[in-house]
């Protein structure tokens, strides 16, 4: 396996784990919270609500502005 | 404690009612040791310096805005003060949802006209902004533009209320932090193995080196465009 591949599969693997969290907290709500559910809990305060947004944000920017 | 009183990072403004007597200056300090005003600072710091000053003005704007905020809220240092809002406390703001919303069937048509009419524009956005060069000035105001929006719109509060997270499933939110803080390092990583911080590394690829042939045609960038105002449309309703 080359670096690439390894680094590759690293992304994969992550996203992989999301998709099953997100699986488990949909079939199990009462044992584990959906991503929506956290970040509903993140963004419970102004602070948090202006963070992930600015997070978002700076996705868009990186990818696409100057 | 409330609200107000975590936004000022300071135990003693949990008692209602509590006089609080501080300088203005002190009220600017607490506002600036609050971890994520910090954090923002040095992504700016950054940006700034990796040649993106876009981004470090922006995010250094938002950094100070938050300080602000929290500093103003410590000085008013009474519960419920602006800044305080809870998923559970605030109520939604009623014109972001249909009128009569939870009335029978007469409302539906207005009730599909909102989402309908935003599902057209972030098709309409994407596809005109899709079309522009990346890191050109069009593009660049269009994202900065809605980026701005969509800041605005999260400054004044939840749009609606949600169930608040408790009991097992708030205990178990650590596994989420797992992975996206896994993910966040896997990248990092990646990125200081490149040779340099702007070049990218064909053995150690970031996701936006994984993603640049994707984003070279206006169908690729219409295509994140919408997964990113999808994103955004998910996060504005949490």
């Amino acid at each position: 396996m080359t670096s690439r591949e390894l680094t590759i599969g690293g992304y994969l693997t992550v996203l992989a784990a999301c998709v099953v969290l997100q699986i488990a907290a949909v079939r199990r709500p009462e044992r584990l919270p959906s991503l929506g559910r956290v970040f509903t809990h993140v963004m419970r305060t102004r602070t948090g609500r202006v963070g992930v947004l600015v997070a978002w944000a700076w996705l868009g920017l990186h990818f696409f502005a100057k | 404690m409330t609200d107000a009183a975590h936004e000022a990072g300071d135990d003693q403004l949990a008692a209602p009612g509590r006089p609080v007597a501080i300088t203005p200056g002190q009220a600017a300090l607490s506002g600036l040791r609050h971890p994520l005003v910090g954090i923002l600072l040095l992504i700016g710091l950054c940006s700034a310096i990796s040649g993106k000053p876009l981004d470090g003005v922006l995010m250094a704007t938002v950094a100070v805005l938050l300080a602000w905020d929290a500093a103003r809220a410590r000085l008013r240092g009474w519960p419920g003060a602006q800044g305080a809002y809870t998923a559970a406390t605030a109520p939604p703001r009623q014109n972001f949802t249909a009128p009569g919303g939870r009335v029978g069937t007469q409302w539906r048509p207005v009730r599909l006209l909102g989402p309908a009419a935003g599902v057209v524009a972030a098709v309409l956005y994407a596809t005109i902004v899709g079309d522009f060069s990346r890191y050109s000035w069009p593009v660049t105001i269009a994202i900065v533009a809605l980026g701005c929006l969509m800041v605005a719109i999260a400054w004044q509060g939840p749009i609606r209320s949600r169930r608040v997270l408790t009991g097992r499933p708030l205990r178990r939110a650590w596994l989420w932090a797992v992975v996206l803080v896994s993910g966040g390092c896997w990248e990092l990583s990646s990125l200081l193995q490149q040779p340099h911080l702007t070049t990218d590394s064909a053995a150690h690829p970031t996701i936006s080196a994984l993603s640049d042939p994707v984003l070279a045609s206006h169908p690729g960038r219409t295509v994140f465009l919408s997964g990113w105002l999808l994103m955004g449309w998910f996060l504005a309703g949490r």
